[in-house]
């Protein structure tokens, strides 16, 4: 963004007080839409969480002194974790292997991961619903290759929502990673390999940390996500998986404690915004459009 | 022993002949630059001698040794890249020990050596420096430094000074040069600069088009060019077309239209009697002569000591001409005649 | 990169794409079962589950709405978050610093978070249950985005182009009609695409904001999920993938023509 210092746009002529104006004339829909629709209902809900009778602290108290929310905290942080950890593992060679492929392969492959960033959330995880089923093609083939006699349960437990989590999440650590690969000077490769390192000494002392922004930045963002995840959870997931999106939707749409939800959200923003003040530093507002699409 | 042979070495990117099957030998010790524009296939042969790219055809012998299916970090290369490729997140001192850890070279002995380098490049005291923040000079040095501490059989570099500015680059030259000569290494070196080529080498192989047009040392290629490329290509030099009157005996005498006396001079290699060649007259090479060919001085370039001159002969041919700025002749009219040793019928070669 | 893959990094990378894409195509042939549970693959294949989803019209409904609010959403997020993008590019210093700070609040922020804001506010101003909340609420979470990838084309843009229009005598407007505005499109047009397939997708805000009568298809796939579902939802999800893909076939032209 740093680019767009320079845009046009600049005033051709004017006072400075005319060219306010017009700045302001040009932010002021988009201001409004936010204002009304983002920091307004988040004022409000921060105003929520300390209607308790009890306290303004009473419903953080309740939250975390209760057991069953603090396994709910735990689920939460241990999806996120695990989560991360998967799709490092399985996105950093897809990466390498994107950002070494010849042009017309890697147009191809590059479709395969943005192609899933189109489609809803919902048809994603429901798609592993079926597939995920007792008696579905995946339990079926399970049996037929003999890896097991009966079927596995794969739905509604800590597998299935690890699976369709990751299937999720997986695109958004491919895309840091690779971006920061086709960012290294090949020629520094090439001068390792020439100064007599074997091809891990490279990858372990020249290629990894280079790359290493990257890494951080799709660990970030694929932690943050998790955090949040909801849809993927509450479909896949059996009634000990609750996570923390979980229960907000149960606080409010069953249990109607506004308090409580409230404070359970201004958690999970907290969490988040804690996380992201520590990676702040490496995360610039267009890395984070760039997740997009 | 550390020759370098290439055996009929070619390379071919899809339909493009990058480079024509090529025999080059270079000696042990002996500094070799491949001189040429861009896309003669210099950087090419460079490559296909670190093992960064496969030759499609022929052979590669280091030390007698056929190294063609050996991988780079077999072969106890030191490069040089272009643009130095240091590795960002490391420290000066890291850089230059990188290959003497891959190595595993002991940690005592690692500090010596990589401290010798430093202090052979003019660098000790910046061991702990950031590459990101030397200057474009200091990151060479440390590219060289991180090439030579590994003492390689072949030092490889790849136009390392192109991006150093005009004066820099012709102290490091000198530097380089004077490493060279101290610590003769088997060393090949690329660049489209003459200058360069002339002020390091022991010998230079001047490339076009993926081919090797001549090999020699700068004197050869200067005074005894193969043909009008390699005229142009090192040095200043007036060329005059003409056809092959006569040829025998090392020498030939070629008929250019508009000047009366043809010119005679020594016979460059595959020439023919009635072909297209043309006569090279280094400016140098030309004198005011009385009863010479009329001449009239159109431009005067005054370059210090020296000064150029520009003349056009009566037949309409233009020649530059350089002499002291003391000699120069004051008026504009002149006759002029050259040094008959001094000149060359070169093969006419059609510019790309 | 210096030497190709592997043969193993290569085939590792198939599976991955494998792993990305197949799992998503597995509703496809779930929507022409004959059957009314699903299973995969079908044994007996009919357009059955298609002539109940045409005819259902709470499915109808849910699917016009979709694209009825999408339509809306993606129009206010490209005037509102282009406008934006310009006013930001005029900005310095921690002004900068603030309002891109504030247009990334809505990428970052989870989304649950927002829905149950959103649903207490909405609540108490009678908004659940409107088109018009579902259209805010969504052009609030495309409009960043909008913002953000304009801001990306404007940064790459010549700022000499705008100097030079203005020095020829063209007024600010006539600047960013005639240089400005033609030399972004492809963003801008990106953007629109981009904000209707985010309103389009959306789940969790709707299924807070939606209400009996307004509902979006992917709350009515929800709700069906939910309960007891049948090849329909696979009929429905098949529908979203379709009108989802030929939006990213959309944008994909829009880039090529950028090119």
């Amino acid at each position: 963004m740093s680019a767009a210092q320079n845009a046009p746009g600049k005033p051709a002529s004017g006072t400075p007080a005319a060219a306010a104006f017009a700045t302001l004339f040009l932010l002021l829909p988009a201001g409004l839409v936010l204002g009304a629709a983002f920091l307004l209902p988040l004022a409000r809900l921060f105003g929520l969480s300390g209607s308790m009778p009890a306290g303004v602290l009473a419903p953080y108290l309740e939250l975390l002194g209760d057991d069953v929310y603090r396994k709910v905290f735990f689920n939460t942080v241990f999806f996120a974790i695990v989560v991360t950890a998967v799709t490092l593992v399985l996105g950093y060679p897809l990466a390498l292997a994107l950002a070494r492929m010849r042009a017309g392969w890697r147009a191809l492959f590059l479709l395969a991961v943005l192609m899933p960033l189109w489609i809803s959330v919902l048809v994603r995880t429901f798609s592993w619903m079926l597939l995920l089923e007792r008696n579905g093609p995946i339990n079926r083939a399970l049996i037929a290759s003999g890896l097991t006699d009966t079927p596995m349960s794969l739905l509604f437990n800590k597998t299935g929502v690890l699976i369709g989590m990751v299937h999720v999440l997986l695109p958004y650590a491919v895309l840091p990673i690779f971006g920061a690969i086709l960012r290294i000077d090949p020629a520094l490769l090439r001068a390792s390999e020439g100064l007599g390192a074997p091809r891990h000494v490279t990858f372990r002392r020249v290629l990894l940390p280079l790359s290493m922004r990257g890494v951080a930045t799709a660990a970030t963002f694929v932690f943050l996500l998790s955090l949040g995840f909801f849809i993927t959870p509450a479909l896949l997931g059996g009634a000990s998986e609750i996570t923390l999106s979980m229960l907000v939707e149960n606080l409010v749409n069953e249990r109607l404690a506004w308090p409580l939800a409230a404070a359970a959200s201004v958690i999970l923003l907290a969490l988040t915004l804690a996380l992201l003040a520590v990676a702040g530093r490496f995360l610039s507002p267009a890395a984070v459009a760039g997740v997009g699409r | 022993m550390s020759t370098v042979r290439f055996a009929g070495v070619s390379r071919r990117f899809l339909e493009i002949t990058a480079l024509h099957p090529t025999d080059l030998e270079v000696r042990d010790g002996e500094f070799l630059t491949l001189l040429g524009p861009s896309g003669s296939g210099k950087t090419t042969l460079l490559t296909i001698c670190a093992g960064y790219l496969p030759p499609s055809g022929g052979r590669l012998f280091v030390g007698g040794r056929d190294v063609t299916d050996l991988a780079p970090r077999h072969r106890n290369i030191g490069m040089v890249f272009q643009n130095y490729a240091l590795f960002p997140h490391m420290t000066v001192f890291e850089n230059v020990a990188y290959g003497l850890r891959v190595r595993r070279v002991a940690a005592q002995e690692l500090a010596r050596r990589v401290g010798e380098a430093l202090r052979m490049v003019q660098l000790d005291g910046f061991a702990d420096r950031p590459v990101p923040m030397l200057s474009g000079g200091q990151q060479q040095r440390v590219a060289l430094a991180r090439a030579m501490v590994i003492e390689p059989d072949i030092l490889l570099m790849d136009e390392p000074l192109g991006a150093l500015d005009r004066q820099l680059r012709k102290e490091v030259q000198l530097e380089i040069r004077r490493m060279h000569v101290a610590r003769p290494r088997t060393t090949i070196y690329v660049t489209h600069d003459q200058e360069e080529a002339l002020v390091m080498s022991d010998r230079i192989a001047v490339m076009r088009a993926g081919r090797i047009v001549q090999a020699g040392s700068g004197r050869d290629l200067y005074e005894r060019p193969a043909d009008a490329f390699v005229a142009r290509f090192l040095g200043e030099s007036n060329l005059v077309a003409g056809t092959v009157q006569s040829l025998g005996d090392g020498r030939a005498v070629l008929a250019a239209p508009g000047i009366a006396r043809p010119i005679a001079g020594r016979a460059a290699p595959g020439l023919a009697a009635g072909a297209r060649a043309a006569a090279l007259i280094r400016p140098e090479a030309l004198r005011p002569e009385a009863g010479g060919l009329s001449a009239r001085i159109v431009e005067r370039v005054y370059l210090g000591e020296l000064a150029a001159l520009r003349l056009v002969l009566e037949g309409g041919h233009e020649l530059w001409c350089r002499c002291f700025s003391a000699a120069a002749p004051g008026e504009d009219k002149v006759e002029i005649g050259w040094d008959a040793t001094a000149v060359s019928i070169l093969p006419e070669v059609n510019e790309p | 990169m210096t030497g190709r893959g592997g043969i193993g990094l290569n085939l590792f990378a198939a599976a991955m794409a494998a792993f990305l894409v197949l799992p998503i195509a597995a509703v496809v042939p779930a929507a022409f079962s004959q059957s009314s549970f699903i299973r995969l693959p079908p044994e007996a294949w009919s357009l059955r589950w298609w002539h109940v989803f045409l005819a259902d019209p709470s499915w109808r409904r849910a699917l016009v709405k979709s694209i009825e609010v999408a339509t809306w959403a993606a129009a206010l997020s490209v005037v509102a978050g282009t406008a934006a993008a310009l006013g930001i590019a005029r900005l310095r210093g921690t002004a900068r610093r603030l309002a891109l700070a504030l247009f990334v609040g809505p990428v970052v922020v989870p989304v649950i978070v927002l829905a149950v804001a959103l649903y207490a506010l909405a609540r108490s101003t009678g908004m659940v249950g409107t088109t018009a909340g579902l259209v805010i609420a969504h052009t609030m979470l495309a409009l960043p985005y909008v913002a953000l990838n304009v801001g990306v084309s404007l940064g790459m843009l010549d700022p000499r182009l705008g100097l030079a229009a203005a020095g020829l005598g063209a007024s600010p407007w006539r600047v960013f009609r005639t240089v400005t505005l033609p030399l972004i499109r492809p963003g801008v047009l990106g953007g629109a695409v981009f904000a209707f397939v985010t309103s389009f997708d959306e789940v969790v805000l709707s299924i807070f904001l939606a209400g009996p009568t307004v509902k979006t298809l992917p709350v009515r796939i929800w709700e069906e999920i939910r309960i007891e579902y049948t090849p329909v939802v696979a009929v429905a999800a098949t529908v979203m993938i379709a009108l989802a893909l030929a939006a990213a076939g959309a944008s994909r032209l829009f880039r090529r023509r950028a090119a």
